[in-house]
């Protein structure tokens, strides 16, 4: 059976593959098809000569067929693969975002992103010195032949060093490498979806611009911090060179680790422009995976072919694809709810052997549990903010009122969904957050957060446990040590379902609890100390940040939920919807409660930040917006849909009087 | 080209003025109108810069003020919503998030997000999408329009070469596609899922004004310099058509609304001439047009049409609406979701705001929303002068 199970995974994980591999070959060939036409642009650039513009042009188009620009474009293309490699290993749909100083500082010299810098600095360093090479003149060679500074007429000529050209590699690999502090820093891994849909060429277009000043703005901060540097440390790379290569300094030049030396502007111009040159090609190779990664993509509701059934939305939906991967199948759910009446008829129909609504059960289910998941994380985030608040830790075996009426809401709709006969009772499973291999970089702590919320119906969410939620909450580990908490976690999870069922595991609960008790006193201990204080306090915006960092899924299953349920009204011909409507609102309801008391909580904005229109997409920041506005919208489209129809299903009380406020239009 | 050039020396407010709905949109105390889409509210923008709220289950009219609130050229509430109102202003679109259950009659600024993007002011037009996911912007110097995802305050440029800013929006009611008017002698049709456009070059002026039928099938428009109506049709939205506006291939007139001599109660007048603004019920029955007289001593009117899209499209006139003597129409809207037929709002020169009920069976199978269920009541047209207020 295991092998079964790696198997199908491995089916699964190829599956993923397919789709994504015509992608990025597209992407590659396309950023590969457009390096010759920024190495034509960076060729006439570096011989601006404003003084002789025919000449200039002429000598221009003459160096583009020459043989070694050639072989420079050739070497360049296998740059811009590995640099896509690269983009291609570490994309994220959801970001990762540390929650403190530390949790940077821990990512950035994670393994993994160490490789990463040091091999875009090789890269950075190749490309500039293809940029020396068909910038030609003074930069071209590292070394060159000089006569000795003694200036006697019989000296034999040596080898000397030309400062420019290492000067002009040095900068490609310090660019190589801010390239890769900054991807890491602004998550530039993370692929934003979208918020219209538009064909990839006009997305292109749209950001050629932008791309452009982008990269002319970053290129004048990196060479300006490389010069400074420069001038500090130029000395000890220029001295192991001259050793290891036997080279002299040419006495005649101007050293440039000096004050005079740097302050030539042609070094300065080619320096900013095989900068820019470097950024932009690397740019428009990052730019077209994202366009190319994020584009939609058509699934099948019903198979045409049996061995087509892996790939129908309602199993990639229900099965664990890889996360961009069910984040396509969502968004495609979003699009073909709104858009698509013929693919709304095949959700809304039945099998044909057996007449059961496979489609629709199995698309409302993920959406439901989807939402729930959510739901459960922002209590758990709500009450560890409770406890963070300095409100008194309720001693063991009690929790808070609010505590409480949570629990019962939350027994109560998983109660109505497992009685309905549609759901399958797991409507809630754990499910390993998206995209959190607890091993990687990039998983952040909110969603290592996540693993610690399990089924409802096991003995751990009693309310005996809820302290352990409470405890969790004024978290001064990140990252790193986050995981090795959750680790404890898991582990505890045996223990303390058995304290349930025996008592002869007390005792080992206590031990676990005297040792939460003493890792407790360890952290406000170190909390109190100023300097750890300040790599270790988690930024209040950052954590919520974090919280609902995959929220995008969140608001395509509320949106396709919520256009299926309103179009439902006059295109489900069976009746297929209506009956898993009660549980649908139940959920929508009270995740609007979370959520609006989420909003209440201290520290959370109300509004979201001002978002410049840069390249760097930060749209993950305002995602709790967006999340809060979906899900208001979806909650009016069904009951504007449903009007009076409303009154005839059942809903609890609390959720009857609040879609009545749904219903006037006073929410 | 000489309009977008004429356009672009004109100052904000003239500009606003040319190419707002309003009749007068410098002189008149009212300037924008807008009804909520759901309940029986409405928000009137004022000639001070302020903008009433009301409300016909409560006696508080709040007034909204900010300190970027100036020139109000549109407005537009979110649909699938209990309270917020897009404002196109001069420098910027506001969002205010009213609550609906407040009292307070002066909701404080910091109620309001305000969306801004360097190069795109005057707003001078605004459309919501019906599924009230995104918001549409437009301003006459600005070639891009711009779609907000208002809850994130991010957008998205749409650009297209050529033809200048985009004066006026209309976003069809089934979601599916959007007008964008220019100051040149073109207009285009967006279609809304992957943003696409058909350009539509007119022979006389720019497009002025221009509405949809409910079911984002047929568009009628009108341009400047000729007084007729014209009409595009679309073939029908399926969703497969992924990136096709699918419009027909040339535009038919249906109106012709050159000047006429009518027999009235109060004697012999002249009516005809240039279509201003132009509305169309939510159920396509009725069409309502402000008609702007051609001769000096003409009255702009407001005439109604009996309309007619399926089988085939009909347009019959109906009558005219009538102020108090000396008020000329400034605006007009119909009631989105008046259950016993359409509801005329027309707001007056003289600052008067009223509401003409027609009731009526519409003649298509009663729509799926029950909020638009038929009442069993046979009203007839009242095809003589009318004069209610409100």
């Amino acid at each position: 059976a295991a092998r079964a199970v790696i198997g199908r995974c491995q089916a699964r994980r190829r599956r993923g593959r397919c789709v994504l591999g015509w992608r990025v070959a597209a992407a590659i060939t396309w950023s590969v098809l457009l390096l010759p036409i920024c190495t034509a642009a960076f060729i006439i650039l570096s011989g601006l000569d404003p003084f002789h513009p025919v000449r200039w042009i002429s000598n221009s188009f003459n160096d583009l067929y020459t043989s070694y620009v050639i072989f420079c474009i050739f070497l360049m293309s296998m740059v811009i693969i590995i640099i896509s490699i690269f983009n291609i290993e570490f994309y994220a749909v959801v970001p990762s975002i540390p929650c403190s100083r530390l949790a940077l500082i821990g990512k950035i010299i994670h393994p993994q992103q160490v490789i990463h810098s040091f091999v875009h600095a090789i890269m950075g360093m190749l490309v500039t010195w293809c940029a020396t090479v068909m910038t030609k003149g003074r930069f071209q060679f590292l070394a060159v032949s000089c006569t000795p500074s003694e200036g006697l007429e019989d000296a034999v000529p040596q080898m000397c060093l030309n400062e420019y050209h290492l000067f002009f590699l040095l900068s490609g690999a310090f660019l190589g490498y801010s390239y890769s502090l900054f991807y890491l820093i602004n998550n530039m891994n993370y692929l934003p979806f979208p918020i219209i849909q538009q064909y990839k060429y006009l997305r292109f277009r749209r950001s050629l611009p932008l791309l452009i000043k982008h990269s002319c703005v970053e290129s004048l901060h990196f060479v300006r911090n490389f010069c400074v540097t420069y001038y500090f440390f130029g000395y000890i790379p220029k001295v192991w060179i001259c050793t290891t290569m036997d080279l002299h300094t040419d006495g005649k030049l101007h050293p440039l680790d000096t004050l005079s030396g740097l302050l030539d502007l042609s070094l300065f111009y080619h320096t900013w422009l095989s900068g820019v040159f470097l950024l932009m090609t690397w740019y428009i190779a990052w730019l077209l995976f994202k366009i190319y990664a994020t584009e939609s993509h058509h699934f099948p509701i019903q198979p045409t072919f049996a061995q087509e059934t892996d790939q129908c939305l309602p199993k990639i939906l229900n099965s664990n694809p890889p996360l961009l991967i069910k984040f396509l199948a969502l968004q495609d759910l979003m699009l073909l709810s709104q858009y698509s009446p013929v693919r709304r008829q095949e959700v809304f129909s039945l099998s044909q052997p057996g007449g059961h609504p496979h489609n629709w059960t199995a698309i409302s289910r993920e959406c439901l549990s989807l939402l729930s998941d959510l739901t459960q994380r922002l209590i758990a985030q709500q009450e560890a903010a409770a406890a963070a608040n300095g409100r008194a830790k309720p001693p063991v075996g009690e929790s808070s009122p609010i505590n409480m009426s949570f629990q019962s809401q939350r027994s109560n709709i998983v109660l109505r969904a497992s009685m309905s006969p549609l759901v399958k009772p797991s409507l809630m499973p754990v499910k390993t957050s998206p995209g959190s291999d607890v091993g990687s970089p990039f998983s952040s702590p909110a969603l290592n957060y996540k693993m610690g919320v399990v089924d409802i119906k096991s003995p751990w969410h009693g309310p005996v446990q809820s302290p352990h939620v409470m405890r969790r909450g004024p978290k001064l580990w990140t990252s790193v040590s986050d995981q090795q908490m959750n680790g404890s976690h898991h582990e505890s999870f045996p223990v303390l379902s058995a304290a349930r069922t025996g008592t002869e595991a007390v005792q080992p609960r206590f031990i676990y609890t005297w040792l939460q008790n003493k890792q407790e006193q360890i952290k406000t201990f170190l909390s109190k100390r100023a300097l750890i204080m300040y790599f270790f306090s988690k930024h209040p915006e950052a954590s919520i940040q974090a919280v609902f960092s995959d929220a995008q899924m969140h608001i395509w299953a509320l949106e396709g939920l919520s256009h299926l349920v309103a179009a439902s009204f006059t295109e489900d011909q069976f009746g297929v919807v209506q009956t898993t409507l009660p549980a649908i609102l139940n959920t929508l309801l009270t995740l609007q409660e979370v959520v609006d008391r989420h909003f209440k909580l201290p520290h959370v904005s109300s509004k979201p930040p001002r978002i410049s229109g840069s390249l760097v997409d930060t749209s993950y920041k305002t995602l709790r917006f967006a999340l809060r506005a979906s899900l208001k919208t979806a909650l009016y489209r069904i009951t504007t849909v449903f009007g009076e129809h409303l009154n005839a299903v059942q809903v609890s009380t609390e959720h009857k009087k609040r879609l009545q406020q749904f219903l006037e239009y006073k929410e | 080209q000489l309009s977008v050039l004429l356009s672009l020396q004109l100052t904000s407010e003239d500009m606003i003025a040319a190419f707002s709905q309003a009749v007068d949109w410098a002189g008149c105390t009212v300037r924008a109108f807008a009804w909520h889409p759901h309940t029986n509210k409405f928000a009137v923008a004022l000639l001070d810069d302020s903008i009433r709220v009301y409300n016909s289950n409560s006696a508080t009219v709040p007034s909204l003020k900010h300190r970027l609130q100036r020139n109000v050229a549109a407005m537009a509430w979110k649909p699938l919503c209990a309270s917020i109102l897009a404002v196109a202003c001069q420098s910027c679109v506001l969002v205010w998030h009213l609550d609906p259950t407040s009292l307070s009659t002066r909701p404080s600024s910091g109620c309001a997000q305000v969306l801004s993007c360097p190069g795109h002011s005057p707003v001078t037009s605004l459309a919501w999408a019906p599924s009230g996911e995104r918001l549409l912007s437009a301003s006459p110097v600005d070639t891009a329009m711009l779609v907000w995802d208002v809850s994130t305050e991010t957008c998205v440029q749409l650009q297209w070469f050529g033809g200048g800013g985009v004066t006026y929006l209309a976003w069809s009611p089934d979601g599916s596609k959007v007008l964008a008017a220019t100051p040149s002698a073109v207009f285009r049709v967006w279609e809304a899922q992957m943003w696409t456009c058909e350009r539509w070059p007119t022979i006389r002026g720019r497009c002025q004004t221009g509405c949809w039928s409910p079911d984002g099938s047929r568009l009628l428009f009108t341009v400047l310099g000729e007084s007729v109506i014209y009409s595009l049709s679309f073939s029908e939205y399926r969703g497969e058509m992924q990136g096709q506006v699918g419009g027909s291939k040339t535009a038919s007139i249906v109106a012709d609304l050159s000047e006429t001599t009518f027999e009235t109660l109060y004697g012999e007048e002249r009516i005809g001439g240039e279509v201003h603004s132009m509305v169309w019920d939510p159920t396509g029955e009725r069409l309502a047009v402000i008609i702007r007289g051609e001769s000096p001593n003409s009255q702009p009117a407001v005439a109604v049409f009996r309309t007619r899209n399926s089988p085939v499209f009909e347009l019959l006139p109906c009558g005219f609406v009538r102020g108090e003597r000396g008020a000329r129409p400034q605006l007009i809207s119909f009631h989105p979701c008046f259950p016993q037929g359409a509801l005329l709002t027309v707001c007056w020169s003289s600052g008067k705001i009223s509401h003409i009920p027609f009731f009526f069976v519409g003649a298509l199978e009663p729509h799926a929303s029950p909020r638009r269920s038929p009442v069993p009541v046979l009203g007839s047209v009242r095809e003589q002068p009318l004069f209610s207020e409100l």
